[in-house]
């Protein structure tokens, strides 16, 4: 079961700070070349074997997240020239001209040892043109967790590019057939790995979303054959029914300070926004008209909802002041928009819209303009969902044949798939930075 | 639990030590600038979804129709309505719920068979192709389950004994990706439920 983890940092002597003049800031970015790295496996400085794999599954783990990010270009080991349990991880202690001849710019390299069911682990960044030390930081955790420690020092290396700590510890909440007739919510974290299947109940479940403190997952499901919404605690493996007792109820998202949710009830054919309280109490109707008012998403500051409506004759997407209850339309290229993620920067709406026949993802300025296709319309791409920095979007596409998760740039660069599952991979939401 | 050390941003670290220390998980307590005003200009209508539909739907709901798709869905029977019901499927074109005029003869069959058997209750279901999201498609399916009961209201059936329901993309009776299979989803479907005396 899921046990919490807390980040204790203790402040040790002053870094060299010069050592981060190289490699950082604007080396990376759109239309920038990838920034060749090399990540060497982990010299095993404990007593005992390597019968976790921690040696290669940690530098995996990290070639992972850096390839994902689109913005580096990781060197194969196949090509590396020093063996990593002959040479050194610190400085002085290896040759920096092995790297340099491979090609590499940037050098990942660490040491674990294995002590009782936990893992020491230290890892450095090298810059290699000036054989400096950029960052070092040393872990202590339960060693089936390996591959967090891996996604927080991939997140340290994002932050010395880019100003902005990376999002490889976060994960995604989706639906999957697992192959099978039956839609149930899973979890995993962006590499695949630490799956956890949420329902197990035999039926049509939908949706899922993150609460903010990233503790549960909110979902629609047919278990109680009317559509109802649903709260599963990660920590207690709690459920419960949350929307109220009476009603259809198609899709919810929590707000962004968790206190309130704004859900979708149908009554006589009629789909329509409704504001509920953290406990699942109505407070008020937001939208009041005769026709498909769906999908809701939260602007960062929680004072606007885009959403989806029919009301102008085809699916269009809206935003709605909660302030004085006024809406606007926000898109008017295409015939048929919908799912739309307001982005955590505030700027841009992800959506999915109709083209060609085909389903691709777009993004929105607020202040409308051109909206952006991202994927190509030779297949279907849908389910926007934005990392909790906002410089990613992970979607559902059918282009390999079943529908899988993948993700992208917020550019729609660098697109890679996620998952593989034997069935149909679909609704992806993802969730916010988890400790 | 896992411990981090040797950080080379002092300051961020001693903001994060601040927080472990005060014992804070990531929380969510409100903020009161973000909460949204009580008292807006807005029609309220606390109400919510209507109690009356809602309750008389709950206790129809309650009833368990013998067949229907979700039910057969559940049991890895086929979702399709069999040739023998004497109610036949209706279809939609891609993105509406107004009724063709097929669907309408469709309609008036199925009316004149339940005015022959006045006691049987069913549940029309919404069904769409599966292209578009899935929220959108629950919607529109019980729009084409609502537009298929106004019409049999409008034909003199008791609004009592139909009650609706919505699987929108999610229970297609065909699945290949072509017209051929979406236009066969995109449906209302009749579920007779066991029927009760009149009381």
């Amino acid at each position: 079961m899921w046990v919490r983890f807390f980040v204790v940092i203790l402040c040790l002597a002053a870094w060299p700070c010069s050592a981060k003049a190289q490699v950082r800031g604007d080396i990376i970015g759109p239309g920038m070349p990838k920034y060749p790295m090399a990540v060497s496996p982990l010299k095993n400085t404990g007593a005992s074997g390597d019968a976790g794999k921690i040696s290669e599954g940690i530098a995996d783990a990290i070639v992972y997240d850096l390839d994902l990010s689109g913005w580096f270009r990781v060197i194969d080991r196949a090509a590396y020239i020093e063996h990593p349990q002959r040479s050194g991880d610190t400085l002085g202690s290896f040759d920096f001209k092995d790297w340099s001849t491979i090609g590499a710019v940037g050098l990942v390299k660490g040491r674990f040892s294995v002590v009782g069911e936990d893992v020491n682990v230290e890892l450095r960044l090298f810059d290699v043109s000036q054989a400096k030390e950029v960052i070092g930081k040393r872990y202590v955790g339960r060693t089936r967790d390996f591959r967090r420690i891996a996604h927080k020092f991939a997140d340290e290396i994002i932050k010395q590019f880019t100003g902005e700590q990376g999002i490889f510890n976060t994960r995604i909440a989706y639906v999957s057939t697992s192959g099978g007739r039956f839609k149930e919510i899973h979890i995993s974290h962006l590499d695949g790995s630490e799956k956890f299947q949420v329902t197990n109940n035999r039926t049509i479940n939908l949706s899922p979303t993150w609460t903010p403190d990233g503790r549960s997952i909110l979902y629609t499901s047919f278990k109680d054959r009317s559509p109802g919404l649903y709260l599963f605690e990660l920590y207690s493996g709690k459920e419960a029914r949350w929307s109220p007792p009476a009603g259809r109820y198609l899709g919810g998202k929590v707000s962004p300070d968790g206190q309130w949710a704004v859900v979708t009830a149908e009554t006589a054919g009629n789909s329509n926004l409704y504001l509920l309280d953290r406990n699942g109490t109505m407070v008020r109707r937001l939208t009041s008209d005769t026709g498909i008012e769906v999908s809701p998403s939260w602007s960062p500051d929680g004072r606007q909802i885009v959403f989806v409506s029919n009301r102008s004759g085809s699916p269009q997407l809206y935003v709605l002041e909660l302030a004085n209850g006024t809406s606007r339309r926000l898109t008017y290229s295409g015939g048929y928009n919908t799912s739309p993620e307001w982005s955590p920067k505030g700027d841009r709406i992800a959506y999915t819209g109709r083209v060609g026949g085909r389903f691709a993802i777009f993004t929105i300025g607020l202040d409308g303009g051109e909206p952006r296709k991202l994927t190509a319309e030779s297949s279907d791409s849908e389910d926007p969902t934005w990392s909790p920095d906002g410089r990613f979007i992970a979607f559902s596409s059918n282009r390999g044949g079943r529908y899988h998760l993948y993700v992208m740039q917020a550019s729609g660069e660098n697109q890679r798939r996620l998952t593989g599952s034997g069935g149909d991979d679909t609704k992806p939401n993802w969730s916010p930075r988890l400790d | 639990m896992i411990v981090e050390f040797g950080v080379a941003r002092c300051a961020i670290m001693i903001a994060v030590l601040a927080l472990v220390l005060s014992g804070c998980a990531p929380s969510s307590t409100m903020t009161p600038d973000s909460m949204p005003p009580s008292g807006s200009a807005l029609p309220m209508d606390t109400g919510g979804p209507r109690a009356g539909e809602g309750a008389r739907g709950g206790a129809r709901e309650s009833q368990a129709p013998s067949g229907g798709s979700l039910r057969e869905l559940q049991e890895g029977k086929s979702t399709a309505t069999q040739p023998s019901s004497p109610l036949k499927d209706l279809y939609f074109d891609f993105d509406r719920y107004d009724l063709r005029a097929d669907a309408r003869e469709t309609l008036r069959a199925n009316a004149t068979w339940l005015q022959n058997n006045a006691s049987v209750r069913v549940e029309i279901e919404g069904h769409c192709d599966e292209r578009g999201t899935s929220e959108y498609n629950l919607a529109l399916g019980a729009k084409r389950a609502q537009s298929a009961k106004d019409y049999l209201v409008s034909l003199g059936i008791s609004g009592e004994r139909l009650s609706t329901i919505s699987y929108g993309e999610e229970i297609p009776t065909c699945k290949e990706p072509n017209e051929q299979c979406w236009r066969q989803n995109r449906r209302a479907r009749f579920v007779i439920l066991a029927s009760r005396p009149a009381s």
